[in-house]
């Protein structure tokens, strides 16, 4: 009796947790293992097909590179951004508005202005050819140029959430500590490097879990500038099977391949940023 | 006590308002939102004629299809009367369709090859609409349309990368691959025959001129393609044309034609709707007359009015007065149905693959046919 009075308050949320999460992800299991046309439940049929497509391999590979290289370079810009646009400076509130102003659109809007941008007769291929230059098949199909752009724009987009995140935990350094480094000695490239950075520490491991976690659901931005073939990843290549063939049995082992992939490569993720809140990290010494 | 009572009365009232009335009929159709005031005038004259409530759920295929397999899956009465499928599905969606009667009046004026595809172990599916591919040329540069292969062929080099096929993997693919192995005398469902040698062989010889993102084009993609002037020709359904016409691009720049013919004919792919009342209908025998009634001469004669939809029935004109669909209507005679077979999706996929083989990988057509012939005579057995 006593047990079960503890367990009530959290009786909603394991309630919601079966009903919105285990029911679902176990009926998708199910639907991969059944085989629609012949053996019935349960057969591996839908998991061998996705073994004999060659797309399916693609998008597993690219599963993996987009999200890297992606927020790779989120980290990196949303970092440029967030130490340039600490400073202050005459009209840095309209370049910050500016620069979140791709998140503030909705995603398919963004997406079809830069479809438009990198289309044959885009604007990108315009400003090419006023500088005399050829243009350039941006998105042409299966080209690392196509994934290039992708992974950009999807960059793009994204950039304002950690230039926020990081931008917020810059101004939560205190300036003391700067002027102590500057009387000191230290350049810029030493401050960023000793001071900034270490600080910034738990910001960016929040940046990258959020925007990691994120990134390999990446869905809309390879679906739009390039189609399923274009630059596939496994969120698009299940909606092909499901869309394109109605095959919902290999679109479900298709997503489940994905779930499995997240958790997998979640666990490093979430491990990092438990160690950086633990007692003595570098969370703990940052000034209050 | 007696707030209780109300309370109750007050429920029960309510759930017999809202519950399924034995005078209402659901129907759901693939109509476009453009497409469904004109319908529900349609299936008006049908309720003051029988005294009954016809509810249009409009839909996609895809969700009709899952719709109708949820019902037959569940082993209880449905809720849907009457429904509408792709004619490529109509194989697998067969054994949850009622047969109908065989000595439907309405049948003898259609279109044989277009009733036969709704015979799956006896009648199942009625010809609500049908349609097909036609050649998309722009005339203002090409003057001509292509009328042969050979021609075709001249044209690819003349205009390099500004002709184009749906090369994405889907259905649409299979579309633009079964009318060139037809015209080969191939039979659609063998990947070693002739026609299909013939067709990859041509598919190879094509590839070098096709347009870099034939890869992955699909209907609406490809048609945007052409009316930026990036395509002088591609294959496609009668949309197209009128999405040309609204851009002031058609009929002067942009014109239909009949495809180029093949060493043997020429054919192309039939698509559309078919009615099908479910096994699981909860008033089969309303159901039936409403597919009657919608595929009668009166009904047909309006959608194809209204809507510009084809009819399967032989005394509704086919767009023969459109300049439009000119071409399409020039195609009727040559209009064959995709194989009919439940695994016809598997079959699709394997053509889908050894076209994008051959012509995005530039592999061997004879060497990958035959690899395509032995996956499927395996996953046959």
């Amino acid at each position: 009796m006593r047990t079960a009075r503890r367990w009530l308050p959290a009786a909603p949320l394991l309630l919601y947790l079966a009903v919105f999460f285990a029911y679902p992800s176990a009926s998708v299991v199910v639907l991969a293992l059944t085989d629609s046309l012949g053996a019935g439940f349960p057969s591996f049929e839908s998991f061998r097909a996705l073994a004999d497509d060659a797309l399916f391999w693609r998008a597993l590979c690219l599963n993996v590179v987009l999200p890297i290289l992606s927020v790779v370079l989120e980290l990196a810009a949303g970092l440029a951004l967030a130490l340039l646009l600490a400073a202050r400076f005459p009209g840095r509130q309209l370049i910050r508005a500016i620069v979140v102003l791709p998140f503030a659109l909705p995603e398919i809007v963004f997406l079809i202005i830069m479809r438009f941008v990198f289309a044959p007769r885009g604007y990108a291929n315009a400003a090419l050819a006023l500088a005399g230059i050829e243009p350039v098949d941006w998105l042409a199909p299966a080209q690392w140029l196509t994934l290039a752009v992708v992974i950009c724009v999807d960059a793009w987009r994204v950039t304002p959430v950690v230039f926020l995140l990081l931008l917020a935990a810059l101004s939560a350094i205190p300036e003391e500590v700067n002027q102590a480094a500057r009387l000191d000695g230290g350049g810029a490239w030493a401050r960023l490097r000793w001071i900034t950075l270490p600080l910034l520490r738990p910001a960016l491991i929040a940046a990258v879990l959020l925007r990691g976690l994120d990134a390999l659901r990446m869905f809309a931005t390879p679906l739009v500038l390039a189609g399923v073939e274009g630059a596939p990843v496994l969120s698009t290549y299940a909606f092909h099977q499901w869309s394109d063939y109605g095959n919902d049995a290999v679109a479900a082992a298709a997503a489940a391949v994905l779930a499995g992939l997240c958790v997998l490569l979640s666990l490093p993720l979430l491990r990092l940023s438990m160690l950086s809140v633990q007692p003595g990290s570098s969370a703990e010494r940052q000034p209050r | 006590m007696m707030r209780n009572v109300s309370i109750a009365v007050l429920m029960l009232s309510s759930l017999i308002a809202c519950g399924r009335s034995d005078d209402t009929l659901t129907v759901a159709l693939a109509l476009l939102p453009s497409e469904l005031p004109v319908y529900r005038a349609v299936v008006a004259d049908f309720e003051r004629a029988h005294g009954l409530r016809v509810v249009v759920v409009p839909q996609q295929y895809a969700d009709i299809r899952r719709a109708l397999a949820a019902e037959a899956r569940s082993g209880r009465a449905g809720t849907l009367d009457l429904i509408e499928l792709d004619v490529y599905s109509l194989a697998l969606a067969g054994r949850d369709a009622r047969v109908l009667d065989e000595a439907m009046p309405e049948l003898s004026t259609m279109q044989p090859d277009a009733v036969a595809a709704g015979r799956i172990d006896g009648l199942r599916f009625l010809p609500h609409r049908v349609t097909w591919q036609a050649l998309i040329y722009n005339h203002a540069v090409l003057g001509q349309p292509p009328a042969t292969w050979d021609e075709l062929l001249a044209v690819a080099r003349a205009h390099p990368h500004r002709i184009g096929l749906k090369g994405s993997r889907y259905e649409g693919l299979t579309c633009d691959v079964l009318p060139f192995v037809w015209a080969a005398g191939g039979s659609g469902d063998a990947f070693d025959d002739e026609g299909a040698r013939a067709a990859f062989r041509f598919f190879a010889q094509l590839a070098p001129y096709l347009h870099p993102h034939s890869a992955t084009f699909k209907e609406a993609t490809i048609a945007e393609a052409m009316a930026r002037g990036e395509l002088v020709l591609h294959l496609n359904w009668p949309f197209a044309m009128s999405l040309y016409a609204s851009q002031g691009l058609a009929p002067d720049t942009i014109r239909s034609a009949p495809l180029p013919r093949g060493p043997n004919t020429t054919a192309t792919v039939l698509g559309g709707g078919y009615l099908a009342v479910p096994n699981s209908a909860p008033h089969p025998e309303q159901a039936i007359r409403l597919a009657r009634f919608l595929i009668a001469p009166a009904a047909q004669q309006r959608l194809a009015r209204e809507l510009g939809w084809f009819s399967a029935r032989a005394d509704v004109a086919a767009g023969d007065d459109n300049e439009l669909l000119r071409g399409f209507a020039a195609l009727r005679a040559r209009v064959r149905p995709r194989p009919e077979r439940a695994d016809y999706r598997r079959l699709s996929e394997l053509w889908q693959r050894a076209f994008r083989r051959v012509v995005f990988e530039g592999a061997d057509p004879d060497a990958v046919l035959n690899e395509t012939a032995r996956a499927w005579a395996e996953r046959s057995v």
